[in-house]
């Protein structure tokens, strides 16, 4: 497949893909080593973001995405955090979850880089009219820029509420999973960038191994850690989190779903409704035709009125 | 959880969808003239003569509302491989081939309807030998009726295949949407009649009836819609302009038009136009409704 930039330009052709042992500085085990066609995705450990957003400027960076304000800094008003969400130019977004008491004297901070999941079972993947939407070698979700024609179904079908149009480009962008690095062995930016491992990168088979091992840690020592994104959410989320708290604190969806859920019912409704209508059609202009065959009509008066 | 990324289906889409069910209501009518009423029908063909060149207008307004309007072609073939691009799981791709695939039905009803109407002649196409009122046009008015309905269909399925909470939490919308494209394609049968002030009063009487039981249904419906969405569905739709929209679309589209037909429609063309024009204005307001209200509140189904 032929890659191309969020501005629509063709990158210059990658030399054949090497089975590279990668190493990911930060990373607390020993290098991770991927290849194609094998699943591979981020294991987010939100107990260990410290909210530096050095994943958001690493993605921001490498992908080229614009700084849509013109530069200017735009504040959210509302928050610490003025990235303020996921959309067409932030692929990264890191989520500051701040629990104030009124007085502000008491404060809890969660902090999460959050990110496309790569759902395995991917709503916009199904919707997508023009098969711009495409699961890679990697089981990753990307959207090719050069063919989406922003339709926006696929904003409309994420459960995550992920995608958004890029205004530089008029097509629906999202995280890559920095496909284009994966295609020569690199570690996506965000977690080559990560300083504290929050971000892990890795074959999914190995990061959920750690993952355990991690939520187990945590709970041996007394912190309510559970995994959000396992094989029973959309078949599994190839971006998935550990996470100490309700998912709808995070502002994450406690139970996703498919929108392809609603497909047969609702052409099934559908020609039920459109039978009524027939059924309507039936006895109002049958007794028409009835009244016609009475009261036969004018030679010619059919033909033009 | 609150969806902070918007669709922006805007006015582009609510008119499309409105402008697209009164094309598939029309040429449905004119089939249901042609398979149970008695046959080929001046009604039938004013019919044929508006759902072509709606169904234009709405393609135009789908594609004005792509972010690249350019890459249309790209929900037909498949970019890189010049294959066709269709997934029958998709509404909006089964869509964009009813799009292509019932105007060019139309296309030929409308030739004919004006062939008919001795606007012009092809050759033996001429207005003593139509294609409707044959049995090939028999075949060729089902084929297109079965694809209006389609049509009429299919915007309401794609806004429940989503997820966002209003439009997700019903799959009864594809069914609504056909409700309403049937009675305002038969409104706008009416309302070009009755202006034209030459039809046969039977004929009137024939859609007027039609027209009743149309919005008995179409008025069911939303009450079963809106009655099945649960609180939080429902909730989107039941504040500001949509709320607004909703009590105008009972009002105007379902109530008025009742009245009237039990009281004056049919008596002159006058009234029978105000009963068209209630039901077109209904029908729009409905559109804007339920294109509108969940993109106010834009919930994550599945948030707990």
């Amino acid at each position: 497949m032929k890659l191309f930039n969020v501005l629509g330009q063709q990158q210059p052709s990658q030399p054949q893909f090497p089975p590279l042992p990668v190493t990911a500085p930060g990373m607390p085990s020993a290098p991770i080593a991927f290849q194609r066609g094998e699943a591979v995705g981020f294991f987010t450990d939100t107990t260990l973001c410290i909210g530096c957003k050095a994943c958001e400027v690493a993605c921001n960076e490498w992908n080229q995405l614009p700084a849509w304000n013109g530069g200017a800094n735009t504040l959210s008003g509302l928050s610490y955090d003025n990235t303020r969400r996921l959309d067409g130019t932030h692929w990264r977004h890191v989520k500051f979850v701040e629990q104030f008491t009124p007085d502000r004297r008491q404060q809890n901070w969660l902090l999460m880089s959050d990110v496309c999941k790569h759902c395995v079972q991917a709503g916009c993947l199904e919707v997508c009219p023009t098969g711009a939407i495409i699961r890679t070698e990697f089981d990753t979700v990307v959207i090719q820029s050069d063919v989406c024609n922003g339709c926006r179904e696929c904003i409309a079908a994420c459960p995550f509420d992920v995608i958004e149009i890029n205004p530089s480009t008029g097509s629906a962008q999202k995280c890559t999973l920095c496909y284009d690095r994966l295609q020569v062995g690199l570690t996506p930016a965000c977690a080559q960038a990560c300083p504290t491992a929050s971000i892990q990168f890795g074959p999914i088979r190995e990061l959920r191994q750690r993952a355990d091992a991690r939520v187990a840690q945590l709970q041996g020592q007394g912190t309510q850690a559970y995994i959000y994104g396992d094989e029973k959410m959309l078949g599994g989320l190839n971006a998935f989190f550990l996470l100490t708290d309700k998912a709808e604190v995070y502002g994450l969806p406690a139970d996703p779903k498919l929108p392809s859920r609603n497909v047969v019912p609702s052409w099934l409704l559908s020609a039920g409704s459109a039978a009524v209508v027939g059924l309507i059609g039936l006895l109002t202009f049958r007794k028409r035709r009835m009244e016609g065959l009475v009261t036969p009509r004018a030679a010619g008066e059919e033909v033009e009125p | 959880v609150i969806r902070e990324n918007p669709v922006h289906w805007d006015w582009l889409i609510y008119l499309e969808m409105f402008v697209a069910g009164v094309a598939a209501g029309a040429y449905a009518t004119a089939t249901l003239l042609e398979v149970f009423g008695r046959g080929r029908s001046p009604v039938a063909r004013t019919a044929h003569l508006i759902a072509f060149p709606l169904m234009v207008v709405a393609a135009i307004l789908l594609t004005v509302d792509l972010n690249r309007p350019e890459r249309f072609w790209h929900m037909l073939v498949q970019s890189k491989t010049l294959l066709p691009m269709f997934k029958p799981w998709s509404p909006i791709s089964v869509g964009s081939w009813l799009v292509l695939l019932f105007p060019a039905v139309a296309f030929v009803s409308f030739v004919d309807a004006l062939i008919a109407r001795r606007v012009f002649a092809l050759g033996g196409w001429r207005w003593d030998r139509t294609l409707h009122g044959t049995p090939l046009g028999l075949i060729w008015s089902i084929i297109g009726g079965v694809l209006a309905l389609a049509v009429a269909a299919y915007s309401g399925v794609l806004l429940s295949v989503t997820n966002i909470g209003g439009w997700s939490n019903s799959s009864l919308i594809g069914a609504l949407y056909v409700a309403t494209a049937a009675v305002t394609g038969i409104a706008a049968v009416l309302l070009i009649e009755a202006l034209r002030g030459r039809t046969d009063p039977a004929d009137v009487a024939g859609l007027l009836r039609a027209a009743t039981g149309l919005i008995l249904w179409q008025m069911l419906l939303l009450v079963v819609f809106l009655a099945t969405l649960g609180r939080d569905g429902l909730a989107v739709f039941l504040t500001g302009s949509p709320l607004v929209a909703i009590i105008g679309a009972v009002l105007l589209g379902g109530i008025l038009p009742l009245v009237l037909r039990f009281t004056r429609a049919g008596v002159r063309p006058s009234t029978t136009a105000l009963f068209a024009a209630l039901i077109l204005v209904g029908g729009f307001l409905l559109r804007y409704a339920v294109v509108m209200g969940p993109q106010q509140g834009h919930l994550i189904p599945g948030a707990g």
